[in-house]
């Protein structure tokens, strides 16, 4: 391997954690699905790494079906958003406070 | 003759039942009179037309399986041995003459058909415990009298009154029912069967505990049954129900039926000394108690109920000596008497319009010679007269007790001899404040009835005569029921002439005693006694009073407690508590669900704190 595993974790983790930063921080409904992207991304980087670090196969085809969940779960959410944008007329995470117990 | 027409005592006066229970609405009322007489007169001739059969061994018959599982095996068969088949000829003569008369008692009456239906019902359910083979089948016509007695102690349900007394006889006669009913599983533990036979012969292969246990257990239901101490409490009060009944069920079958078990099952109860013992100081105790209660009493009916539970507690007395023909001899002439003395009681309280206190009565010995007459008859057999039937059978009774010859059963003796002093002064007390002087008060009487006027004489003559049953050798008679009974009869009573003789003159000089002792009061007009004493006795030594301090307070305070702490605290509280937790909790798990998609992500994010803080604490 020329990138030794402990780098590739490094960053993984980095990645991860500025995803979930994202997602706590932003209160744009928009991009806190980008932070929940990146912290996919950040996983599926793990994967790749752990695959050529033991040399299976069985990584690759997880991030492949990953990529493939992560795509659907795209399209629902933006449907669901530009949904929620017609109802309310804002895209503030805060003001769907329908399931209130 | 066959075996098999031996139900037909049994059909009839259930067929008369269920006659008058389904069409009884429909028919005349002269006519459902007619046929709650007809079934029990039918069923008197059928015992006598089968007579012949109870010779000997007697006869079994069977008539259905009624219960089968495995061994336990009970089927609906009857026993006419001497035994029963005297008794069943008792029961059915005196209640056809009852029956008759009811239908004159109950001329003006409202729901005849309830009362005859009821009255046929408990002939067949008392025939039931006569005919049983089979303690189980006793058990049913045992709860079929107690029944019935219930339902016709309160007939005139509309006053509060008259209920409370069927309940009373019903709950105090239960509790005697649960002793015979602990017994009856127990014997059937014990010989593996319910058949009284059975259990008859195999007795004396029980352990002498054991035995002792069981005749105590029988003890207590006979107990509850004939009214005797210490659960007596119910018979006076049973006086609410229409005098036919008081005749019928309360003085001449039903609680006889006690002594009647004991005497069923003497085979097994004669086996313990200690339990006979028992026996006989309940039977002594209960008529020496009875008898100073009836003493005071103020009511004519309750006079003669106490004096019921005295002389039941005579033929208790006999079983527990040993003398079953002696017990069944006062048995029957009791069953003659007293049903005379209710009836006439009846035909009195009918006279004087509805009055039943003694003290405002009087005189009516002018009033109506024919009722004082027969009246009379039976007062003379119940005080002992001499030569009356009452007489030879008492007489009897405390021959065979003071023949044991030990010091409890001379003890008991002398407690016989003291009740049968008290049992004339009582009954002379009765006579003489209901037909002798001049009325005490004025009263709008009614005229009797023909069918309460002629069942009288009949009953009259058996009374009297009654000691012909069994006359002792002593007066040249050959004691025929004895003879009849056979090995039924218990053991043989064994008494010099000259023992006999001096019991008999003791007995007659009690009798005029007593007489002489009543009479004197009455020369003298002396007022009746008032006072602490006398009040004691009116109130049956304040017996019901104990039971409600002793019994019925603590078990109402107990049943108080349970109800506020174990019901409505405990176990309310328990419940509602727990409802009152989940709610509590899910109003304070509600908060945590704000909605809104921050809070959730923060718990997300520090879910995953958590989770990698608790690695890194397990890798350092």
């Amino acid at each position: 391997m020329i990138v030794p595993m402990s780098h590739i974790l490094a960053f993984s983790a980095a990645l991860f954690v500025m995803g979930l930063a994202c997602v706590l921080a932003q209160r744009n409904l928009i991009m806190i699905l980008i932070g929940v992207e990146i912290m996919l991304n950040a996983v599926g980087l793990t994967l790749v790494g752990a695959s050529a670090l033991w040399q299976k196969v069985d990584g690759q085809i997880f991030v492949i079906f990953l990529m493939a969940m992560t795509s659907a779960e795209v399209s629902i959410s933006l449907a669901m958003v530009v949904y929620l944008r017609r109802r309310k007329g804002t895209l503030e995470a805060d003001a769907f406070d329908g399931m209130k117990g | 003759m066959s075996a098999g027409l031996l139900f037909l005592i049994l059909a009839f006066p259930l067929l008369g039942a269920l006659g008058n229970l389904l069409l009884g609405e429909l028919l005349l009322r002269r006519v459902r009179a007619a046929v709650a007489v007809a079934a029990v007169a039918a069923s008197a001739l059928t015992c006598l037309l089968l007579w012949p059969l109870a010779a000997g061994e007697g006869t079994r018959a069977t008539l259905f399986t009624w219960l089968e599982s495995g061994t336990f095996q009970v089927s609906v068969d009857i026993l006419f041995d001497p035994l029963s088949a005297s008794m069943t000829l008792m029961v059915t003569l005196v209640s056809t003459l009852i029956h008759l008369y009811a239908a004159g008692y109950m001329e003006d009456e409202v729901d005849t058909t309830r009362f005859f239906v009821l009255l046929n019902l408990f002939v067949f359910a008392m025939l039931c415990i006569v005919l049983a083979d089979n303690l189980l089948l006793l058990f049913l016509g045992w709860e079929g009298v107690g029944f019935c007695s219930y339902a016709l102690i309160g007939f005139w349900y509309a006053e509060e009154k008259n209920a409370a007394a069927g309940r009373k006889a019903f709950l105090v006669t239960r509790v005697g029912d649960v002793f015979f009913g602990i017994a009856l599983l127990w014997l059937f533990a014990l010989c593996g069967t319910l058949s009284i036979s059975a259990i008859n012969a195999q007795a004396s292969l029980l352990g002498s505990g054991t035995l002792l246990a069981l005749t105590l257990l029988l003890l207590g239901g006979a107990c509850g049954k004939s009214a005797q101490l210490p659960l007596m409490t119910w018979l006076p009060d049973a006086m609410a129900g229409p005098t036919p009944v008081s005749a019928l069920i309360h003085a001449a079958t039903m609680v006889t039926a006690g002594v009647y078990l004991l005497c069923r099952l003497f085979p097994l109860v004669s086996l313990s000394p200690t339990g006979m013992m028992a026996i006989a100081a309940v039977g002594a105790l209960s008529a020496l108690y009875a008898a100073s209660c009836a003493l005071a009493q103020r009511e004519i009916k309750r006079v003669l109920a106490f004096s019921t539970m005295s002389q039941v507690g005579f033929m208790m007395l006999a079983v527990g000596a040993g003398a079953v023909s002696a017990a069944m001899f006062h048995l029957f002439t009791h069953a003659f008497f007293k049903a005379l003395l209710f009836m006439a009681a009846g035909c009195v309280i009918h006279l004087t319009g509805g009055e039943n206190d003694i003290t405002r009565m009087g005189g009516l010995r002018k009033q109506s010679p024919f009722v004082f007459w027969l009246f009379l008859a039976g007062a003379l057999c119940l005080a002992g007269a001499p030569l009356t039937g009452g007489f030879f059978s008492k007489d009897e009774i405390l021959l065979a007790d003071f023949a044991r010859a030990t010091l409890f059963y001379r003890g008991i003796w002398l407690l016989g001899t003291c009740t049968a002093l008290l049992t004339a002064i009582y009954t002379f007390r009765l006579v003489y404040m209901v037909f002798a002087g001049e009325p005490r008060s004025h009263f709008h009487g009614h005229a009797l009835p023909g069918p309460m006027r002629w069942t009288l004489p009949p009953l009259a003559l058996l009374a009297l005569g009654g000691g012909l049953l069994n006359l002792p050798p002593l007066y040249g008679g050959k004691e025929h029921l004895h003879q009849f009974l056979g090995p039924l009869a218990g053991t043989r009573i064994h008494a010099s002439h000259a023992v006999e003789w001096a019991l008999a003159v003791l007995a007659v000089a009690l009798f005029f005693l007593g007489w002489a002792l009543v009479h004197w009061r009455h020369r003298r007009a002396a007022p009746e006694p008032v006072g602490a004493l006398p009040a004691f006795l009116l109130s049956g030594w304040r017996a019901d009073r104990l039971v409600e301090r002793g019994i019925l307070r603590p078990f109402q305070v107990l049943a108080g407690w349970c109800w506020q702490w174990g019901d409505g605290r405990l176990i309310d509280g328990t419940l509602e508590g727990a409802g009152r937790l989940c709610l509590s909790g899910g109003e304070r798990l509600r908060r945590l669900a704000t909605g809104r998609l921050s809070t959730y992500l923060t718990a997300l994010a520090w879910g995953l704190v958590v989770m990698l803080g608790y690695f890194a604490w397990r890798i350092l």
